[in-house]
This record gives C-alpha cells, structure tokens and sequence, in this order.
C-alpha cells in the first residue's frame, strides 16, 4: 500500500477552486519536490499535508487513513523562516521534542535524563554541522545555520514525513548548495519521505527523486480562480533532463503572468 | 553644505541640546517666581528654589514634629508599595488572561468582548461602586490600579500573543506539543519581554490611578501629601514631590528596561 | 534702566503667572464657589444687580463661578482674582498666610447646623475613640471634629485622620470601611439620608465660629474703595430681595437653589441651618463683638498645630488679624483683616 495517497482531491475557498482532482500514489523513502507559480495551491497542498486545512471533497490518505486534521509528530516540518523558536539557544531548540515527550506538564526534564536529551542534541546539531554553534540564538546564526537548526530540530522527533516550505528562498545560492547536500544526505540516512515546496524548478528538477508540477491546465483568463491547479507533471527526475526543464519552465512563467 | 535634514548632533552637542529645554524651563522659572516674590515675599504660587530647598529638608530630612516620622520617606514607601502590589497583580493577570485569550480560541471568544468592554470604562467614574466592593483603604487603592490597566493589560498581551508566527504554533504540534505545553513552553517564554515591554507602557497610567485614589481617602502617600498640601497652595512642597515622583517612575522604568535586556536578550535583538 | 532691561525678557516670558498689580482701576473681578452662603452671588450676577451697583460708581465688576472651593481660593491667593468667597479659616490659613494682606469686606453668615460629624450605628460622639474619621484634612471640617472632639474629652490623637475627597464623601460613607465622616451641607444632609447614619455634633454647637465671607485684597481695596461699595451695596440688595415670603423672595430662592443642584425646598432646608445676616446691621454687630476676636484666636492657634501657618511660623500669633474689637497676634504683620466700614455705610444707607 502506498503511505500517502491522493483520490480526486479538491480544495475551495467559497468559489475559488485552488487545487482540483488530485490524483497520486507516494511510496516510503521518495523525495517529492512539488513547484508551481506562486498562487497555484503549493501551501494550501501543505496545509492539507499538515493538517491545518481540510480538503474539500476528495481524500488525502496517510497509510489508507485519512491523514490526521491537525499537526502532528508524524510530520516534521521546516519553513522558509520562523521554524525555530527565537527564546531558546540551539541546544534548547533541539531538546525541545524529547522534552515536551518526557514531561507532558511541564514540558521539561532534568537530571540524568537530561543529559541524555542534550546528548542526543549535540550529536543532532553536529550531524547538521552546528557543533560549534551549541549555545547561540538563533538570531546570533545566520540564515543557513538557522535552517541547519530548523532541520536538526524537526529530524530529532524522527518523523515519517518531512515537509519542506520553500526552506531555502532566502538563501545565498552558494549556502543553497550545502543545504541541498546536507538534506540529501539526512533523507538517505533517516530513510524519511520528503514533501518539499518550492518555487525554483531547478531546485526541483535536480534535487528529489519525483517532481510535480503543480499548474492550471484550463485558465480562463477573465477569471482565473474558476479552475483550479492539478498536477500536470509528474516525472521522475534526478537526472539532467534540460529540455523537459525548459518547456515545464516557460510553461509555468505564462500562468504566473496569467494570475497575474 | 549637506541639507539640514542630513545632518547630526555630535555626542557633545546632543548633550547639550537634551539639556538646554531644561537649562531655559528652569530661568524662566527662576525669573517668574523672582518676579512674584519682590512683589510679596511670602507668594506661595512660584517659590525660590531655596524655599524649595527648605521643603525638601524639612520633609525628606528631619522627622516631623507632630509624629516623629520621615514623611517624604513615609510617603514614598507607602505609595511604592501600593503601585508595586497594584502593577504586580496587574501584570500576572494579564499574563494569564492575555495568553490565554490569545492562544485559546474558545477563550477568547468568550472573554475578549467583555474586556474591551471594561477596558473602555473610566474606573474614575465608577468610583462610588468600587467603594463598595473594596472599601476605602489600603485594597481600594490597590484595586483602582488594578482595575485602571489591567484590561490594557490583557488587551495588549492578547495581541502580542496573537502576533506569534504560526510558523510557530504548527512547529510545535509537529514536535508532540499539547496545548498545554504550547502555552507554557511557547507562548508564555515569548510573552515574558513584551510583558516587561508593556508594563512598562502601562506604568504611566498606573501612577496616575495611584494619585487619584490616594486623592481620594488616605492617610499617607505622595499623592496624598500632594492634595493635602494642595490645599495651601504649598507649592514650596508640591514641586519637588512632582520632581521626585517624576525621578521614581524614571527609576522603575529604568530597572524593568534592564531586566528586560538582562533576562531577554533574543527579544531585545530580533526586534 | 539697566535693572528693567534685565528683567523685561522673563517677566514677559512669564506673563501669565505674573501676579496681578493692585493699582487704581475700574474693572475687578470676583469668584464664588457654590454653597448655601454664596448662591446669593450668582442670583445677584444673573439679574444684573451686581452690575448696577458697579454702573453707579462707574467700575465694572465681573462675577466669575469656580466649581471648585479650593481652586477658587487659590486663585484668588495667586492674584488672578481681586476678591473671593471663603471661610474665616481658609481666609487665615490660604491667602493671609500666602503674603496676600486680605480683608473680610463682608461677612454673610455663620454655619449654624452646616457642618456636622456623622457616624454610623453610634450616637453619642464620645464613641469616636479609635475610630478612623473621613474628612477633608485641614477643612472647617478638621476644624470642627477638633471642636467636637474637645467637648468630650478626647484629641486628635484619639482618632485617625483620613483625608477624604470631598466629591466621594458621601459614597464613602456607603462603603463598609467608614463608619464617622464630617462634612458640609449639602453632602451632609446626603450622607444624613443613608440608613443608620446620625448626626452626633454639628455647628449650631459652636454657633458664629464658622463664617463665610467675601474676602477681597486689602491693597485693591484701599485704592479703590468704589469696588468696596459697590459690592457691599450689591450684597445687601439681594440679602433684602431674598429674605422673606413675597414672590420675588422665593423666586430668588428658586433660582439659587437651582444654581445649586436643588430647588427651592432643598435650598430653604440648607438656609435654615444657616445664620444669615440678611441685615446689614447684624452683620456689624457680629463683626465688631469681642467673640469674633476670641474665634479668630482659636481658629490661629488651631490652624498652627496642623502646621497651616506654614511649617516655619513659630507661633500661632505670627499672623496679625484685626478686627474692629482689636488685633490678635503680630501688628507688624496683619494681613488679614475684618472691617465693619463698607457694611455700616450699608446699614446707614449711605452706599
């Protein structure tokens, strides 16, 4: 059985049709990269993997269950920015899932249990090359070691899924690089399955195992919110492939324009 | 030649600047109560700085004649002790009840409506009804604070804790968190400085609640001596008690600032 | 020239508190507050008989309400103000002793039954023992506890002081924390209207101690003695249009107790424990007896030991008050004086 399923999935607001009849099957351990032009239903599509909204008609199935309406450890999660929690140093970030575990009145441990926790973090932030880094803020590190916590902090829960929201945009491309390599490697080693959003193709095209595209196959352009988006592309990727990459690109670029 | 708006004070000359509105408040004042007095030596309106001076060394220095007490003394511990007990309940309540109402839905649907309600009340005006809810004495004071900004309070730490990215929230839920935990462990570690932060906000209006009800009924206090003495026009007195609560607010405000950037550092570096 | 070039900027700088100077003119101005004594005033403005007078002796005079008593004393203390109503206390302990040499140009009446200490549930005064007493400290009221209290035996340190606003005395008294409060009409008759409330002392007990006055500064007087007459002859024509039972009387009570917030029922209720001297002649009588002197005496040595002399006089006779029946204290320093002149020449019809 596949872990997530997609049946004729649709998602309204009133009558704004953002994403409609998606159909898919995603098997453990594969590396999804979903892109899109902006406004084409790549965060209502986390939203419904999140649990935050409800599709509309259709089922989104986890394990041929409904995926549960509401965040929880089976779905870790890394945004493009305030994933970490500003108060705590990266250490404290990191514990913080073995923590709210361990005590669920106070949220916290101590003693010899303890120790293990911040063992177990250390050993995390060093595997996301944060050694260095154990006691600082978060608004004492940059936006890539910020990230490298983000990443660390929602590994360490061990999540079946973990869900990507454009979690390098704000990133230098060189940083981008180390990051790709770094999540790579985290989703062989952990042996997660991957729902990254993006919207750089290229990102997309290069870095998962399988890309969907996310677009409006009918667009009224009187009225573009009467169709929603579906998945128009759904390729096995990985590889160089420039010409798929290019027609795929410049077919998004016109109904980002069409949206407007 | 850069245009004006291009260009800035030194240290020195920001210095000086900051100084000179007080430096010129100050002859003009010299100047007009010099003015009244050689017309009538005992003018009680705008006394000399020495006849000032002499006030504050009687009341701040020497016990009083009629009960052996310091009053200056006297009546700043008693009125710290009222706006200490008064902003302190105050800002527990509104720790609570902001976070709460901000992070719980069901809560804040049912207690937001009636707290801007409240907060819209002058307490000044309902006076009579909180005579008789909490008497006249030391609780009544202390309830006037309470009641003048908690509601602020609440209102504020509500929005505070509503500004949380959600980002946030589902983070911590992908991290096992219950409400409970969310609450503890996120929301009120966050709110601690902009309790701090508003508090201090707050304390402005807090001492004027506190004037007013020592206006009201008392027997010691700052606002107290300054409506009794009021009364004689002892403005030889009234000056350097306005000066001197002027200095305590400063003071107070100083030291929650410091805490906060002691305590809080992240919040002080992400705003 | 050198000195005036040097004071010019700041005393233009301060212009507003600069004290008003009392030299010969003809327009003053005069301030009253509302209570049972003053209402007069506003009827005498509103029907222009204050006006008349001053068109007869060619000054004008303007007739100003402050709503609050203390505020208006201050003012009239800070020279904004050429005259003001007030009680004798407040007259020795606020302007007289602020520097501002005043003179009591027309003593309206006396407080008989105006003033009263009220407790709850008890009706004996000597009760008061260890009671907390709500007042306003360093009032006619502070005064009259003192009276009171000296009647049974007991002193100030018997009891607690605690200084009351006088806008929440009577919600004070509803409130279970207070049990004695002392007050003036008309907040004593409300607080007397609530239940277990009795009146245990009042000033009909020290009859003539407490006066109400029109107190106007000594200097502006003596350079301009029209705004004497024309404002005792003011005076005494609305005391004779309002005294009696003919229409105009009670018309002009009407309109007095309707300044005042009551009718004209609630106003007779408040005069009636008022001694009003309606005749110019009681009035001088009552200012020329030895007693006048002997309450001022009192009040002085009263007004020292709460420090209302300032805290540096060294005795309560530092002030110098003259009366027609002679001086108590300091003759190099009188600044507060009681004069029978303007209201004999009322009384003689020579206004």
């Amino acid at each position: 059985m596949a872990m997530i399923e997609l049946k004729n999935l649709w998602k309204e607001y009133g009558n704004d049709v953002v994403l409609e009849r998606l159909n898919a099957k995603v098997e453990a351990r594969e590396f999804v990269t979903v892109v899109g032009a902006s406004g084409c239903g790549k965060t209502t599509f986390l939203k419904l993997m999140l649990g935050i909204e409800d599709p509309t008609r259709g089922e989104l199935l986890l394990d041929g269950e409904p995926i549960p309406g509401e965040p929880d450890e089976t779905r870790g999660i890394v945004f493009q920015r305030y994933s970490v929690m500003p108060h705590l140093d990266a250490v404290g970030n990191v514990m913080l899932a073995g923590e709210l575990e361990a005590s669920r009145w106070l949220g916290r441990v101590f003693g010899n249990r303890r120790r293990k926790l911040r063992d177990d973090a250390i050993a995390m932030l060093e595997e996301v090359g944060l050694g260095h880094a154990l006691d600082k803020y978060p608004h004492e590190l940059s936006g890539g070691m910020q990230q490298r916590l983000a990443i660390a902090q929602a590994l360490i829960k061990r999540p079946r899924i973990l869900l990507l929201d454009e979690p390098f945009g704000a990133l230098d491309p060189g940083i981008r690089k180390d990051m790709h390599e770094l999540v790579l490697r985290l989703w062989k080693e952990q042996n997660l399955t991957v729902f990254m959003i993006t919207h750089d193709i290229e990102e997309g095209f290069f870095l998962g195992t399988r890309l969907w595209v996310l677009d409006k196959d009918r667009l009224d352009p009187q009225a573009p919110q009467a169709y929603g988006a579906r998945i128009t592309f759904d390729l096995p990727v990985g590889r160089e492939d420039q010409k798929t990459y290019e027609s795929i690109s410049s077919r998004l670029d016109t109904t980002a324009r069409a949206i407007g | 030649m850069k245009k004006f708006i291009n260009r800035h004070p030194n240290q020195y000359g920001r210095w000086v600047l900051g100084i000179l509105p007080f430096v010129l408040l100050l002859i003009l004042y010299v100047a007009a109560s010099n003015a009244r007095l050689a017309e009538n030596p005992n003018d009680p309106l705008l006394p000399s700085l020495m006849q000032m001076g002499d006030a504050i060394q009687r009341m701040a220095f020497e016990p009083s004649k009629r009960t052996g007490e310091y009053l200056m003394l006297q009546d700043t511990l008693a009125s710290l002790q009222r706006i200490g007990i008064g902003v302190g309940v105050s800002a527990l309540i509104g720790l609570i009840f902001g976070i709460a109402n901000g992070a719980i839905p069901y809560i804040r649907a049912t207690l937001s409506p009636l707290i801007v309600g409240v907060s819209l009340v002058p307490p000044m005006a309902i006076l009579p009804i909180l005579f008789i809810i909490f008497g006249l004495e030391e609780l009544a004071k202390v309830m006037l604070i309470i009641v003048g900004i908690t509601p602020f309070l609440i209102r504020d730490l509500q929005q505070r804790t509503l500004e949380i990215p959600e980002e946030q929230i589902i983070k911590m839920q992908t991290l096992g968190a219950n409400t409970w935990q969310i609450v503890t462990r996120l929301a009120l570690p966050q709110i601690m400085p902009r309790l701090l932060a508003t508090t201090r906000l707050a304390l402005g209006t807090a001492w004027i609640f506190l004037i007013a009800a020592e206006a009201i009924a008392a027997t010691e206090g700052l606002g107290y001596r300054i409506f009794l003495v009021r009364r004689y026009l002892s403005m030889d007195v009234i000056l350097p008690y306005v000066m001197w609560i002027t200095l305590l607010a400063l003071m107070i405000d100083f030291l929650l600032a410091r805490i906060s950037r002691w305590r809080y550092p992240w919040f002080h570096a992400s705003s | 020239m050198l000195l005036k070039k040097r004071t010019l900027i700041p005393l233009l700088l301060a212009g507003a508190m600069l004290p008003g100077t009392a030299l010969a003119k003809d327009e003053f101005s005069v301030c009253w507050s509302i209570y049972v004594g003053w209402m007069p005033w506003d009827y005498g403005d509103a029907e222009g008989i204050v006006d008349k007078w001053a068109d007869k002796y060619d000054i004008e005079i303007d007739v100003v309400q402050i709503n609050n008593y203390i505020e208006s004393i201050n003012q009239y203390t800070s020279g904004r103000f050429d005259g003001c109503t007030m009680t004798n206390m407040d007259a020795l302990t606020i302007p007289a002793s602020g520097g501002v040499d005043s003179t009591a140009l027309i003593v309206g009446d006396f407080s008989n039954g105006n003033d009263g200490v009220v407790m709850k549930d008890e009706d004996e005064l000597a009760e008061i023992e260890g009671n907390r007493v709500n007042l306003v400290e360093l009032s006619v009221s502070h005064y009259l506890l003192a009276r009171g209290l000296e009647t049974v035996g007991l002193t100030e340190r018997d009891i607690t002081v605690v200084n009351t606003s006088d806008s929440d005395l009577v919600s004070a008294f509803a409130s279970s924390d207070v049990d004695t409060v002392v007050t003036w009409n008309p907040l004593l008759s409300s607080v007397l209207e609530q239940p277990n409330a009795n009146l245990v002392f009042d000033s009909s007990q020290i009859p003539g101690e407490i006066i109400d006055l029109m107190v106007v500064n000594t200097e502006t007087l003596e350079q301009n003695p029209k705004f004497g007459k024309a404002l005792t002859g003011a005076w005494y024509e609305i005391m004779a249009t309002m005294n009696g039972s003919d229409d105009p009387a009670k018309e002009a009570r009407a309109h007095m107790g309707d300044a005042a917030g009551t009718d004209r029922e609630g106003y007779e209720s408040q005069l009636a424990n008022t001694r009003m001297f309606y005749e110019a002649s009681e009035a001088v009588e009552f200012t020329r007896s030895d007693k006048l002197l002997d309450t001022m005496q009192r009040v002085a040595e009263f007004s020292f030991k709460h420090g209302l002399l300032g805290e540096g006089a060294p005795r309560p006779d530092v002030i110098g008050i003259e009366t027609p029946a002679g001086t108590y204290g300091n003759e190099q320093n009188v600044n507060l004086r009681f004069t029978s002149e303007f209201m004999q020449q009322a009384a003689d019809g020579e206004l």
